[in-house]
């Protein structure tokens, strides 16, 4: 067996989360490729918790579809996550036999697995460690008993992770562990699904999130100031600013409110540094203001917007991809700002050191389009040659413009060299009202458009930039499928399975949400006769917005759901293949359109 | 302020901080006065143009900026205290000056105030508070008088104003004063002093709208009653009187220095320099910095 997917579910102080932590450290620790989301009712203690880890020996793109194990500590609190952790019929389901509850009478309406192990995991924790504390340690046992996972590395986690609390609880955690293998060994599976080891040459991996990834990139892009203020579920990257920035000479503030957050951020900037701020919607709204000023000001700028379901408060602890026509559009006045989107914790690398190039180079404010769900899932990711990446800087004045400097000097590609405060020659008046090259207010409509053509003029390169688009799968495909965000790992792998199954299918995936790219729009859907923009949101923004900018083939459409019920691979190869049989229809209004 | 960067040796004059720009304002309007005393304190401190940020909010005085040969900013209506934090947090050697009027500092952006003065980062804050709203034709303002007939009360104003001396007195400004135009020199004295206090100091200016300002507000008037705080015996280093006297703000029109605490705290910025400096080469080097999420 390659691909293992564990869904685990308890009330809050059952330790499941940091159950399913210490796994997938010791896998990526052995070099298996990991993924783990975790979900959360939404009280601050207690409550639900869940998570979700998912181990292959290859790549994986996403947190799985049906689960191949799961886990209840008790059932009431496991079906509160109803989709987010399906069971099947070949699923193992292992659940607390101080339940009660019969193994052909477990709550599962509709599927009867085969492998139904009621264990008493309590008293098994209480035996081992006299306390209930270890039950998440029985756990693991079962899982390293009955699938042969990382049993060492597990082992040298809990030993790490209790150290400090004295060798009596690390011995204590060890026999909870030895009696869920044992547990295990005496009751095994109908068929046994022992996991293949990772191949040897994957080595130790990295592992992290998308919020710490893309904080840890920031300042890798040399980013030395945050401003922000706290909110599900960006809140990690302004704690992992407070906690670093000083290290790298620089600052961070957590400000009164999002705008004080982003406006702190801009000033930053205007002062000459790279700099940051991360949100979700409700603060995206509070903080578009100070966003066209950053357009019209012409300051570099970037803005995490972490996706969490909406409007207003919404569902805070969910993904959703509903906040792309804000990102692309809250603006008053004509506005262009470009919008990346991450797909991964892997790839937030990548993403967000370009948003510093883009801004900095373009002098404008980018927004990265994260999600909760690439933001807060925790993924191994192998490690990043940070040497294959150029750090762009503002393009400043040299002493000779210095001498008769106009700040928003009118150039061939639109981009005029940006002084600072400091810097003798340079003083300018920055501002949000209209101004002229030297930075003077004016109301004269003809120096309005000139600007505006301007601040348009000096983005149209981007749209043209193939790498920030990728594109897998045959060119010459009929079937086609567009995602971006968390939802285009979805895809990845549906990508691979309708292969697998002889479907002619291509995908494209842009990182560059906003502008949309025309030409590459125009070429990947020139052999398209069918498929999906495939989005996690009610309306499907994507969809939308590439049929504003686009000529999409009347065969495409939006295969989309509101956030926090996820979309599975397997449902998209289900649409590809009826959408492949439509095509084998000899439907006349379709072929005359060739 | 940190005056160590200060390297010009030949005496800076007012009129290197003039601009080329003509202003926008009424003839007769307080904010001329305002940007006087500023050319003039500027002048006294010898900080070179260049190494001067000056932010500004929305309204008619904010504008003053752009009058300076300084970096200027003006940004938008409320939010020139959060951008002037960032570029002092980024850039502490930079001599930072805030300006605006009275609804930008006690209307919209009035939640920013106490947080700046509770930052206490080194920059001077400088209000022109005029008591209306002058750049959208005369409506009430947050430091209007109650009774105050406009166009958008037209029968008098049913509510109390913000008493702007007392509000950040109490929110604990080390540096709080308030001038006038109708005592120019005096009020250049005040913003060099304030510019000079190593901290948040703020400044309110009553600067009198020629257009749509009443009687009892024009320079004229502030000439008969205006009280400087020397001259009725204030120790401006008794928190508790200053806030005594503040009380009277719309009333009497005291000028000087309310409070400035003797012994002023470490800044902000200061404190941040301390910290960068005692965590410097503490971190992973940059190309390395994914290291940290190695399992090991």
């Amino acid at each position: 067996m390659d691909d293992l997917v564990i869904g685990m579910a308890g009330s809050g102080g059952d330790g499941i989360v940091s159950a399913g932590e210490s796994l997938i450290a010791a896998a990526a620790y052995e070099g298996y490729h990991a993924m783990m989301t975790k979900s959360f009712g939404s009280q601050v203690r207690g409550g639900e918790s869940s998570c979700r880890v998912r181990l292959s020996t290859r790549r994986v793109h996403n947190p799985g579809g049906n689960l191949d194990v799961a886990v209840a500590l008790n059932w009431e609190d496991f079906l509160k996550f109803g989709a987010e952790l399906p069971v099947s019929g070949t699923t193992v389901v292992i659940y607390e036999a101080k339940t009660g509850i019969a193994p052909a009478a477990i709550p599962l309406p509709g599927v009867t697995p085969r492998d139904v192990f009621p264990v008493p995991i309590t008293d098994m924790a209480k035996q081992a460690a006299g306390s209930d504390k270890a039950k998440n340690t029985v756990v693991l046992g079962l899982i390293a008993g009955w699938f042969g996972i990382a049993r060492e590395s597990i082992l040298r986690g809990l030993s790490k992770r209790f150290a400090s609390k004295g060798a009596a609880l690390v011995q204590a955690n060890e026999r909870a562990f030895a009696l869920g293998e044992q547990f295990a060994r005496e009751h095994p599976l109908s068929t046994p699904r022992a996991m293949d080891r990772p191949p040897a040459s994957s080595g130790t991996k990295l592992l992290t999130d998308g919020n710490d990834m893309c904080a840890a990139a920031a300042i890798f892009g040399g980013c030395t100031f945050f401003g922000g203020y706290p909110i599900t579920p960006s809140s990690e990257v302004m704690q992992f600013f407070t906690g670093e920035v000083w290290k790298y000479g620089g600052a961070a503030l957590q400000a009164e409110d999002e705008m004080a957050g982003i406006g702190a951020a801009l000033g930053a900037s205007f002062a000459g540094k790279k700099a940051m701020t991360a949100t979700s919607g409700p603060g995206m709204a509070l903080k578009t203001e100070i966003m066209g000023l950053a357009s019209i000001a012409e300051l570099p700028l970037v803005i995490l917007d972490v996706q969490r379901g909406g409007p207003s408060t919404g569902i805070p602890t969910k993904p959703e991809q509903s906040d792309l026509f804000m990102a692309a559009f809250s603006a008053h006045g004509d506005v262009l700002r470009p919008v990346l989107a991450p797909t991964s914790v892997a790839d937030t690398f990548d993403v967000t050191v370009e948003a510093f190039n883009v801004a900095e180079r373009y002098q404008t404010p980018v927004i990265i389009l994260s999600d909760q769900e690439v933001a807060q899932r925790k993924e191994t990711v192998d490690p990043i040659d940070t040497s294959r990446f150029v750090i762009e800087e503002r393009r400043q004045p040299t002493d000779v413009e210095l001498e008769d400097y106009a700040r928003f000097r009118q150039t061939e590609d639109g981009v005029s060299p940006i002084s600072h405060p400091g810097m003798r020659g340079g003083n300018y008046q920055g501002a949000g009202i209209e101004h002229n090259e030297h930075g003077n207010p004016t109301a004269s409509g003809k120096m309005h458009a000139a600007m505006n053509e301007k601040r348009f003029r000096k983005l149209a390169p981007l749209r043209r930039r193939r790498e920030l688009f990728h594109i897998q799968g045959n060119e010459s495909a009929r079937l086609g499928l567009v995602a971006w965000g968390s939802i285009a790992g979805v895809c990845r792998e549906a990508m691979e399975r309708a292969t697998a199954e002889g479907l002619d299918v291509k995908l494209l995936v842009p990182w560059l949400v906003y502008p949309v790219a025309e030409e590459i729009y125009r070429d990947f859907f020139a052999s398209v006769r069918a498929g999906f923009v495939v989005e996690l949101s009610h309306q499907g923004q994507l969809y939308r917005i590439l049929r504003m900018y686009t000529e999409v083939p009347r065969g495409v459409t939006s295969f989309c759901r509101s956030g926090a019920n996820p979309i599975q691979p397997g449902e998209i190869v289900a649409q590809l293949r009826n959408a492949a049989a439509a095509l084998q229809q000899p439907v006349t209004s379709i072929a005359s359109e060739d | 302020m940190n005056l160590s960067s200060q390297e010009k040796l030949v005496p800076l004059q007012a009129k290197d901080f003039r601009s080329d720009l003509k202003p926008i304002w009424c003839p007769g309007c307080g904010d001329f006065g305002v940007l006087q005393a500023i050319y003039r304190a500027l002048a006294a401190v010898g900080r070179p143009p260049h190494e001067i940020a000056f932010v500004s909010g929305i309204g008619c005085s904010s504008r003053i900026p752009g009058y300076t040969t300084a970096y200027g900013f003006n940004s938008v209506h409320g939010r020139a205290l959060p951008i002037a934090q960032g570029i002092k947090l980024a850039r502490p050697d930079l001599l930072v000056l805030v300006a605006g009027g009275d609804g930008d500092g006690f209307s919209i952006g009035g939640g920013h105030v106490p947080h700046a003065i509770r930052r206490n980062l080194d920059l001077t804050y400088i209000v022109m508070d005029n008591q209306i709203y002058g750049l959208t034709k005369g409506q009430l303002s947050p430091t209007s008088p109650r009774g105050l007939k406009t166009p958008t009360s037209e029968y008098g104003s049913l509510e109390d104003p913000v008493n702007p001396l007392l509000y950040v007195l109490a929110y604990g400004a080390h540096f709080v004063a308030q001038g006038t135009p109708a005592d120019m020199p005096g009020l250049a004295e005040m913003i060099e002093a304030a510019i000079r206090y190593p901290g948040f100091s703020f400044v309110n200016v009553q600067s009198p709208c020629v257009t749509f300002g009443d009687e009892q507000s024009q320079v004229k008037h502030h000439r008969a009653i205006m009280k400087s705080l020397a001259s009725v015996g204030h120790d401006p280093s008794d928190r508790l009187a200053a806030m005594g006297l503040a009380q009277h703000y719309g009333t009497e029109l005291h000028t000087g220095v309310f409070y400035r605490n003797p012994t002023p705290p470490p800044s902000l910025d200061a404190l941040v320099i301390e910290r960068q400096k005692a965590m410097a080469g503490t971190g992973l080097p940059k190309e390395r910095i994914l290291d940290a999420f190695l399992q090991k």
